[in-house]
């Protein structure tokens, strides 16, 4: 690590969606909280 | 919220440092719910985009859609993948994005990075992070080629000449190796990545709420001291 790299500290949820090399994930559960707002917003 | 920049007034404004590439779905979905939760805070941020690239093997003019590539690369069906590409268009949709896979280019994007630099030379880098990202996911446009990137700069006011001549010497091509090679510092491994004040890092798209939250405890630390 450079020298002037302090390391970070990781806060935030873990079950976030991002995409690591070339394959961009959705977890589960954030599937489903999008499920649950169409729900809940009378869309499905 | 501030792009790069000097900063005035009383306190300096938190910095954020985002590490992200053009072509990653979760990357403008959480730029929309980081500018929701930076509204929410409402302090001063200064943000500034960092390169990362997800696919750099990719070749420019990649021969086939988005989802022939991620089939290949993942070993899984085109029927499969629809469905993913389905829910992250759903996703997108929730944070006002209109992404359109059916047209999207799948392509390298070292220049798209190049040009991002080239942009925050000139004070601009948020408004050229926009204008790509809408680019590549909503209105279908190449963001891998020098002529189409020129293109889309010119569009938002660059210089077209300007823009093509700084892409093909590559002028900005070791800003965008020093990006990656921070992002490796940091042990960074997916995008969007999110750095506040040098200290505190958030990956992902997470909600607006967490975003805010974050902002505020950084606010809150340094008010402290």
């Amino acid at each position: 690590m450079d020298a002037a790299t302090t390391p970070l500290l990781i806060i935030g949820s873990p079950d976030a969606a991002s995409c690591d090399g070339d394959v961009c994930e959705i977890p589960e559960r954030h599937t489903q909280a999008v499920v649950n707002r169409a729900l809940d917003s009378d869309l499905v | 919220m501030r792009g790069e920049g000097v900063g005035v007034g009383v306190s300096t404004p938190i910095k954020v440092d985002i590490w992200s590439d053009v072509q990653c779905p979760w990357c403008y979905i959480g730029k929309r719910k980081f500018e929701a939760g930076a509204a929410q805070f409402g302090g001063e941020i200064e943000v500034e985009y960092h390169s990362f690239e997800l696919a750099p093997d990719t070749p420019v003019d990649f021969d086939g859609t988005p989802a022939d590539f991620l089939s290949t690369r993942k070993g899984i069906s085109l029927d499969q993948v629809a469905m993913m590409f389905e829910r992250v268009t759903s996703i997108a949709a929730s944070v006002g994005l209109d992404y359109d896979y059916d047209h999207v280019h799948q392509t390298n994007t070292i220049k798209a990075h190049e040009l991002l630099h080239f942009a925050k030379s000139k004070g601009r880098q948020l408004e050229m992070k926009e204008r790509l990202l809408e680019a590549y996911f909503i209105k279908g446009e190449h963001v891998g080629r020098i002529d189409d990137l020129a293109d889309i700069a010119a569009s938002i006011g660059f210089d077209r000449a300007e823009v093509v001549a700084v892409l093909e010497a590559g002028t900005h091509l070791q800003d965008v190796k020093a990006d990656v090679a921070k992002a490796g510092e940091y042990g960074i491994q997916g995008v969007p990545f999110f750095v506040f004040d040098g200290k505190y890092g958030v990956s992902g798209a997470q909600e607006a709420d967490a975003f805010a939250n974050v902002l505020t405890q950084v606010q809150t630390e340094r008010d402290a001291n």
